[in-house]
């Protein structure tokens, strides 16, 4: 799993990484029983505070989703459920912030979402059914 | 190591007061620095701010006209060898005086002084930072003053890193380097770091404390999560001819035709309300990055 960051993101760092943690999950770059990098080494990765890593683990650990093992670091939580609604709700809401910027409205955002995700299926079919499988 | 209870307890770096004069000119004004154990606080400033002042103060190298300072709750004043043994200072300035010495040599002339020196740590860094051991010290550029500064400061893992824009002269791949650096440092060794920068951005992902200094006074004093609470950005549509309503604590007006922009000060939705309450219709409310929040407070006119 890589892990990045962006700086321009205005949210705590340590949320952003629990994010990049959820998407790994959901892609499948990150499957249960796998191994998170250490703190030490994520830390020095990104160049931010190990404290805001060991912030971002205890958090996925309060939620079941990451486990320590004793002296071996961190670990995927066997029963992890990649958790596509979380995930979703997290872009749903950056995209509703970005609407009501723009003066638009939630109903007004999904119609036209509609719109496009339609136009896009008809220009690239097999795209459109590669992101059909990933829902299996 | 003493077990009797000391004053400042749980402060790393604790000043009071305190003032510096030199000649007519006030370089530091009834300062109170409250750098918790184990933060990165970072103290922000302009040029000539006071910053540089501050941590020769810490490192007993300037002594202050009024007020004092504790580092572990030691006075400098009073401690100053007990006080530098604990801490690594990388200074404002590149010259090192030992023009003549080589790097290597003078790496082991400075272990002498330190019991905790750790010379595979050293050689580490060494090698991390490009430090040529052979090159004399007067040979080095600017950079590479720094950069072995950095490996005296961080060899013997002291409790305090005082550390004066500690990227000066770096180039940005050092300087990416330095901080990925900094940053297993901290993972490996509980360490309070305080560092003096006016390019905030540099030393944001590490940082979790901030103070700003604006001409010798300590304007905020806050950590990262009070920072992200307190310090917003609003921005709203506005009738024509709309004034704002008294009592926000905006740090930072932008104004054009029906659109307003804030950075203010106070709870997010006291503020909402109060802009609504007036007639705006806020459509967007931020949180600001570390170096934009430090910016307000620096040109702003609300203290904190």
């Amino acid at each position: 799993m890589l892990v990045n960051l962006d700086p321009r993101d205005a949210r705590p760092l340590y949320l952003q990484i629990m994010d990049e943690v959820r998407r790994a999950l959901v892609v499948g770059t990150l499957r249960p029983e796998d191994p998170l990098p250490s703190v030490r080494e994520l830390a020095a990765d990104l160049a931010i505070n190990p404290r805001t890593v060991s912030q971002a683990y205890g958090e996925l650990e309060r939620e079941g989703i990451v486990y320590v093992r004793r002296g071996q670091g961190t670990f995927v939580a066997p029963d992890a459920r990649p958790d596509r609604e979380a995930l979703g709700r997290a872009v749903a809401k950056r995209a509703l912030l970005e609407a009501r910027r723009n003066g638009l409205g939630a109903e007004e955002l999904v119609a036209i979402i509609r719109e496009v995700a339609a136009g896009e299926e008809d220009r690239e079919p097999s795209r459109a059914a590669a992101n059909q499988g990933e829902r299996e | 190591m003493s077990t009797q209870s000391i004053p400042g307890e749980g402060w790393a770096v604790a000043t009071h007061a305190l003032c510096k004069r030199y000649g007519r000119e006030t370089v530091l004004d009834g300062v109170g620095l409250r750098v918790p154990e184990g933060a990165v606080y970072v103290l922000a400033g302009a040029n000539g701010a006071g910053k540089s002042t501050t941590l020769r103060v810490l490192m007993n190298l300037a002594r202050p006209d009024a007020g004092r300072a504790e580092v572990f709750g030691m006075d400098t004043g009073l401690r100053g060898p007990e006080v530098r043994a604990r801490i690594g200072y990388v200074p404002e300035h590149h010259d090192h005086g030992y023009g003549w010495m080589t790097c290597g040599r003078l790496l082991r002339h400075v272990a002498r002084y330190y019991p905790a020196w750790n010379q595979s740590y050293a050689d580490h860094l060494a090698r991390a930072l490009d430090v040529r051991l052979d090159r004399t010290v007067g040979s080095l550029s600017k950079g590479g003053a720094r950069r072995l500064q950095l490996v005296l400061a961080m060899a013997h893992r002291p409790p305090l890193l005082l550390l004066d824009e500690p990227t000066d002269g770096l180039d940005p791949v050092v300087r990416s380097r330095t901080l990925g650096l900094l940053a297993e440092h901290l993972a490996d060794t509980p360490t309070t770091v305080l560092v003096s920068t006016h390019l905030i951005y540099e030393v944001e992902s590490l940082a979790d404390h901030v103070g700003v200094l604006r001409e010798g006074r300590l304007v905020a004093q806050l950590s990262r999560d009070e920072l992200r609470r307190t310090v917003r950005r609003y921005r709203a549509e506005v009738p024509e001819g709309w004034k704002a309503p008294p009592g926000l604590e905006v740090m930072r007006t932008r104004r054009s035709g029906r659109e307003v922009q804030w950075t203010a000060l106070g709870d997010e939705r006291e503020v909402t309300e109060r802009l609504s309450m007036a007639g705006a219709q806020v459509r967007e409310v931020s949180p600001l990055a570390l170096e934009e929040a430090a910016l307000a407070f620096l040109t702003g006119e609300v203290t904190q």
